[in-house]
């Protein structure tokens, strides 16, 4: 059941994904904003753009994941930027974080998680989600 | 609501007593008490065979593996601001009894670790090894570590606190 509805909400997304247990990975080219994993899904605070910036860049140096949120609210945890593999405070993924940008890589889908694999940051278009008038800094 | 979420989260993770050793809801919509034998993996190695000794030493993220193949993603652990590496990397390829919370979203699966032990007879220990080992490397007190850690500082006098370096934030 997990299984479908996870397949659902990725069949919603547009995205063709490969089974839960992916032996393999499928091309991705993804378009989004560097978010810190922890504070956008658990939704315990705002947690998008210049508001949530300065959290974004402590939680990415505390260790938590770091992932691609696209347009349409998917999320891609990030377990390696191009030659670089690691991805607990990565200091590119902090310098980043906030950041909008278009990736290339592989993508497993494996129990409830998109990891993703990034062999190529093809465009970084800066912070584009300005919404610290209407925020403020969150969480403080 | 999501800030008294927030704020009940961060007076959890300043004040639980170090006696505890079951999960605490946090009142995060989709949480579940959750307690699991897992085997400490690199997810990275994990999925795509790449690997590296001692599961990347601390850089890389863990994931806690089932013996039904279930992978899951720990993300959160019991230090405020913080992951799951420094717990979980001694027990890189061991066995382990985790404690914490299953929370699953529409958007992802993930777990936050609140305690955990090394199996079969390990002893508990919460899930605040971050902090532990950021006052030992920085020399100073970790309640508070996000204001005072160096790399921290660094890129928000680079970048600012909105991240961008041409703008001040003026409090309305």
């Amino acid at each position: 059941m997990k299984t479908l509805t996870f397949m659902a909400v990725l069949a919603v997304g547009g995205f063709l994904q490969p089974s839960a247990q992916a032996a393999g990975a499928e091309r991705v080219t993804i378009t989004g904003e560097l978010i810190d994993t922890w504070c956008y899904t658990s939704e315990i605070m705002y947690a998008l753009g210049t508001a949530h910036h300065k959290c974004a860049v402590w939680c990415a140096v505390g260790g938590i994941p770091v992932s691609i949120r696209t347009e349409d609210e998917q999320v891609y945890v990030i377990l390696k930027v191009e030659e670089d593999d690691t991805s607990v405070a990565n200091p590119r993924l902090v310098k980043i974080q906030t950041h909008e940008v278009t990736v290339n890589g592989d993508l497993y889908t494996r129990d409830g998680v998109n990891y993703l694999i990034v062999d190529q940051v093809a465009d970084d278009h800066g912070i584009v989600h300005i919404n610290h008038e209407d925020f403020g800094i969150q969480p403080f | 609501m999501k800030r008294l979420n927030f704020t009940f989260i961060l007076l959890g993770f300043l004040s639980i007593p170090l006696t505890a050793q079951a999960a605490d809801l946090w009142g995060i919509d989709g949480e579940e008490k959750a307690r699991v034998q897992a085997t400490v993996v690199d997810l990275l190695c994990e999925l795509t065979g790449q690997c590296a000794d001692n599961c990347g030493d601390g850089k890389r993220q863990l994931g806690l593996l089932q013996d039904d193949g279930t992978l899951l993603l720990p993300i959160k652990n019991n230090d405020i601001f913080a992951g799951t590496t420094a717990d979980l990397a001694p027990f890189c390829g061991k066995r382990i009894e985790a404690d914490g919370l299953l929370i699953k979203k529409d958007k992802i699966t993930m777990f936050a670790l609140q305690f955990k032990r090394e199996l079969p007879d390990g002893k508990w220990s919460r899930a605040n090894w971050f902090t532990r080992d950021w006052a030992k490397r920085n020399g100073m007190d970790a309640t508070r570590w996000f204001e005072n850690d160096p790399t921290i500082k660094a890129e928000l006098d680079r970048a600012g606190i909105l991240g961008l370096p041409a703008v001040t934030y003026v409090p309305q």
